[in-house]
């Protein structure tokens, strides 16, 4: 009994972790430029193609890989924002504009990658190899870095959010865009940072994905889906909300998973979402 | 109803084209463009017409897929009756999703109506017992009448009735953009709070918009699994989606006739690329390009460069 309980713990701990490193990449693009966007996922998924071609099929390890998977997210990111984000910049239904945008261009990453890579599975290395026993109940080494990792680079973004002159700039530019202009923040160029940051956000998290799970075409598809159920979950409004509720959606699935199966999970998370959106329209944690 | 003369003539028309069109291949291209244009023009009444960011409707069609696939299969009922019930639970789908729609805004409509069609995924992909799972159902009843199989004669029967669906779905569409309820629809659209100040309850209004567009294309989706006699969790896929979208950009938004055009044209481009070598996954990049050179260039859809200036 209490090692299932342990177990269920942890592996909540876990899901929280890898959905709160999924979310927050696109939390942070929804918050600076209002832009909620579908590319994340595909992202996610060219990350991790982009690592294994580096790691496996040029054979440079998969520390080089993760660079190197990281370095093309980011680069895309603010290709992807310069054409399909940028020209619809001002307009009035930008948001649902730059939905079906990112929309199509998810489609084109996704089918660009089955062209280039193939349908075949394929599997990145762990970025640590061997397992950790905390309390009885083991998950891998991989695993636990995501545990470790994803709250470092949480607070690594709320104190270049907060601390920094850039940060401070995507902030302003998220609340008043015209009045940043007229403090002189470049606001086209922060636009392609809070991108090219999100974008190499969601890299990384491909990467470590990657040693997860099989690494298809399709490998972001799942992981956008949870990014939206936890910011639907949370409310788009900050960093803090997305954490928490990544981490609240988590808990809930590992211990869904114990008492409905694995099957009724999805179903009873989204009956939860819609209770949640029917009595708190703007999110768990959201402010009206 | 001098603007309907067009539109009349077009549904002759292609009532007359199993005349000249013998071969079945290119006939079931019609009717997969026919079922297309369903779905598009009616998601065009609650995306283009009520403004609702609702990318769910495809949820709609699969839901009609899978009654009808269920009902004329595991439970023995007639197709003919299976396909209406389509529309049935499209439409109490589509009630479902409308509770918590009616609520919410913008970007919220968008995630909650996205995550029910996956949701939908998801359930059909985890019940494989009764919805077949991955592989999907296969050897569902087709239409028949006494001893005539509607796949009969090059597929002539399942031409004509799904060119009827489109034809009363399109009239059926006619009717609510033209009555008070489609107007209090644009007016909520384009001037919330003065629509409201006029007594427009927006909840009702948004149910509304979102019930009567899922019944067509639930019905469409019974058909489709009749005329197939295969049910695939293919229909909820992105390559679906981005399909049945580009089909209502590009053919303009909030003009019913555009995205009928639209999925008639893009059903044959597709298919055409999809006989070219290399081509079959990248035919969805090439729509997706157009998808957004439209949003680009053309916001209005082909429908009003046609008529000449975007004026709506």
């Amino acid at each position: 009994m209490i090692e299932t309980v342990i177990s269920t713990l942890l592996s909540g701990i876990v899901l929280g972790a890898l959905y709160a490193l999924m979310a927050s990449g696109l939390s942070m693009i929804w918050t600076t430029l209002g832009v909620f966007n579908f590319t994340h996922g595909a992202l996610m998924m060219i990350g991790a193609f982009m690592a294994w071609t580096v790691s496996e099929a040029i054979g440079l390890g998969i520390y080089a890989g993760l660079v190197a998977g990281i370095g093309a997210t980011a680069l895309l990111g603010v290709i992807i924002e310069y054409m399909v984000i940028r020209p619809f910049h001002g307009r009035a239904n930008m948001i649902l504009i730059t939905v079906m945008t990112t929309l199509a261009v998810m489609i084109i990453l996704e089918k660009s990658a089955q062209m280039i890579w193939g349908p075949r599975l394929k599997q990145l290395p762990r970025l640590i190899e061997g397992d950790v026993s905390i309390f009885g109940a083991v998950i891998s080494a991989h695993e636990a870095l995501i545990v470790v990792l994803a709250p470092v680079i949480l607070i690594a973004l709320w104190v270049f959010a907060t601390r920094t002159m850039v940060g401070r700039s995507l902030r302003a530019v998220g609340q008043n865009q015209d009045a940043a202009a007229l403090l002189g923040i470049n606001v086209p160029l922060t636009f392609a940072i809070a991108f090219g940051l999100g974008a190499a956000l969601a890299g990384l998290t491909g990467v470590l994905l990657g040693g997860i799970r099989f690494v298809t075409p399709n490998l972001g598809v799942e992981p956008i889906i949870k990014a939206m159920t936890v910011v639907i979950f949370g409310g788009l409004g900050s960093l803090g909300a997305t954490v928490g509720a990544a981490f609240v959606i988590g808990f809930a699935e590992a211990f869904l998973i114990l008492v409905v199966g694995l099957y009724w999970t999805p179903f009873a998370l989204f009956i939860g979402l819609i209770l949640v959106l029917i009595f708190r329209p703007n999110g768990l944690f959201g402010r009206a | 109803m001098r603007p309907y003369i067009l539109p009349m003539l077009a549904a002759v028309l292609l009532a007359l084209v199993p005349l000249v069109v013998e071969d079945s291949y290119t006939r079931h291209l019609f009717i997969v463009a026919f079922v297309y244009a369903i779905i598009a023009s009616n998601w065009d009444l609650s995306l283009g017409y009520a403004g609702l960011f609702n990318f769910g409707h495809l949820g709609f069609f699969a839901t009609g897929v899978y009654t009808a696939a269920i009902a004329a299969k595991t439970l023995a009922i007639t197709p003919w009756l299976a396909m209406p019930l389509g529309g049935v639970t499209a439409a109490l789908a589509a009630l479902l999703i409308a509770a918590p729609v009616a609520r919410l805004r913008g970007i919220y409509v968008v995630l909650v109506t996205f995550a029910f069609a996956q949701l939908m995924l998801q359930l059909i992909l985890s019940q494989s017992h009764i919805t077949g799972g991955a592989g999907g159902m296969v050897g569902i009843p087709g239409l028949e009448i006494g001893e005539y199989r509607f796949i009969r004669d090059r597929k002539l029967g399942y031409y004509h009735v799904s060119l009827g669906l489109l034809v009363l779905s399109t009239i059926h569409l006619l009717f609510l953009t033209k009555s008070s309820f489609g107007r209090s629809l644009l007016a909520l659209r384009d001037n919330e709070d003065y629509a409201r100040a006029r007594g427009v309850s927006i909840a009702r209004q948004r149910v509304m918009a979102l019930v009567l567009s899922a019944v067509f294309p639930g019905v469409a989706g019974g058909f489709f699994a009749i005329y197939l006699r295969v049910a695939a969790p293919e229909v909820l896929g992105f390559g679906t989606l981005s399909l049945a979208l580009s089909m209502v950009l590009i053919g303009g938004s909030a003009s019913i006739f555009g995205p009928i055009l639209a999925a008639i044209a893009l059903t044959f481009a597709t298919e055409a690329m999809a006989g070219i070598r290399g081509m079959e996954e990248a035919r969805f990049v090439v729509v997706a390009i157009g998808m957004v050179l439209v949003l680009r260039f053309a916001p209005g859809g082909m429908i009003r460069i046609m008529d000449g200036g975007g004026k709506r």
